[in-house]
């Protein structure tokens, strides 16, 4: 299975891309399945269908859409953490304190959270089920906090088990030197396979490390929408300098809505853009001047450089 | 005489094994409480990492801390005793090194 995300300025035609990718990936007879991350999402209208965030064959061809629901997302897992914590902090209830749990969704990165950990969920799990992922990304801000998540993630872990290892090791020592080591009667843990953080620990670094491995690795692509205008090409160098900080690949970049009237300023945006990077190809898309979008009657094959490397 | 030479050795040598394992327990004693001192310092420390959003320091992302919040009920009450303790830590350090 490979995945490929289309990232960008917000209006740039991400989703319209997304679509017309997966679509002529289908068409190639592959089982292709399409997803958007996009709060804002646009699948739905650009294929005519109502989604969900369950996936949905699309009219008995081998395309699979879903939308993801971040939102949902996000309580499933504050829901999971609260029921947690109410039954470890029972005590607290008769203070109201478990009220402020309730905040925890209202935490810096509770989106971003969910985000990654759907698609932690949708890498583990669908692997078998289709030959590509197509993944419409909201915005470039967001979208470059949810790719960084896992890599910042995984080395604040590691610092943490670090620390840990240390508590454990003196544990320990207090062990062998008293016989015992404990809190007003709870045991407290001095060996790694025992202590409950320890373990939550690495189990948590294991997740981000499996999902950074598959982002950074050579099954993944991260492509890049832009338009013929100076706003596109200044969010679209920050997103490439963010995506190469993070040692990601980027492979390909779509330089959409292309016309004559605006010929001069589209070569010097795309000069601008890919000044030193001959590691990128540029796939070149007209500007489509139907009235709705026609992603799956698109002319142009998108998907050569996919199929390249498959 | 009652025992003996070999009593008189026997009671000096108890005596001495006495000694020598009074010093010991007292030394492991000693040992254990600075380690003690220490392995709370480090979990004050591992707390105050994990949720350094309300001191203001560098943090790791809030979800970790979340995951992790259920688990640390005795690091929790000894990042709170420290911060009752902390107008007089060196009245802590005093006691640990024996200093009146």
């Amino acid at each position: 299975m490979k995945t490929i995300f289309f990232s960008g300025k917000g209006g740039v035609g991400k989703s319209t891309l997304a679509s017309a990718v997966a679509w002529q990936l289908m068409e190639a007879g592959n089982r292709v399945l399409a997803v958007s991350f996009d709060p804002a999402h646009n699948l739905g209208d650009i294929f005519h269908t109502k989604l969900s965030h369950r996936k949905k064959r699309f009219k008995k061809t081998n395309l699979f859409l879903q939308e993801t629901d971040l939102e949902q997302s996000a309580n499933e897992y504050i829901e999971a953490n609260m029921s947690l914590l109410n039954e470890v902090y029972s005590y607290m209830q008769p203070f109201n304190m478990d009220s402020y749990f309730n905040v925890l969704k209202y935490s810096p990165g509770v989106e971003e959270y969910a985000a990654i950990t759907a698609m932690e969920k949708l890498f583990r799990e669908e692997q078998e089920n289709y030959d590509y992922i197509v993944i419409d990304t909201p915005p470039t801000g967001l979208t470059l906090r949810i790719l960084a998540l896992p890599k910042i993630t995984v080395a604040w872990i590691d610092r943490l088990v670090k620390l840990r290892k240390q508590i454990l090791e003196k544990r320990y020592t207090i062990h062998k030197l008293s016989g015992k080591y404990s809190d007003k009667g709870t045991k407290l843990a001095y060996l790694e396979s025992e202590d409950t953080v320890m373990r939550k620990l690495l189990d948590m670094r294991a997740r981000y490390q499996n999902v950074q491995n598959w982002l950074a690795g050579d099954k993944n692509s991260i492509c890049l929408v832009f338009n013929p205008d100076y706003l596109s090409l200044r969010e679209s160098q920050r997103l490439m300098t963010g995506v190469k900080d993070l040692d990601l690949p980027m492979h390909t970049v779509y330089h959409n809505k292309l016309d004559n009237p605006n010929s001069d300023i589209a070569q010097k945006v795309e000069h601008d853009l890919l000044k030193g990077r001959s590691d990128v190809t540029i796939e070149r898309v007209p500007n489509m001047a139907e009235p709705e979008p026609t992603c799956y009657i698109m002319d142009k094959n998108l998907i050569q450089t996919f199929q390249e490397n498959k | 005489m009652h025992g003996g030479k070999g009593g008189v050795f026997a009671r000096i040598f108890g005596y001495i094994r006495f000694f020598f394992s009074t010093m010991d327990q007292s030394h492991r004693n000693k040992v254990t409480e600075v380690t003690e001192f220490e392995v709370k310092e480090l979990e004050n420390l591992f707390v105050l990492l994990l949720m350094g959003s309300f001191t203001g320091i560098p943090s790791p992302p809030s979800f970790v801390a979340a995951e992790l919040l259920p688990h640390l009920e005795h690091e929790i009450k000894v990042l709170n005793e420290r911060a009752k303790n902390s107008f007089d830590s060196l009245a802590d350090m005093a006691s640990l090194l024996d200093i009146d």
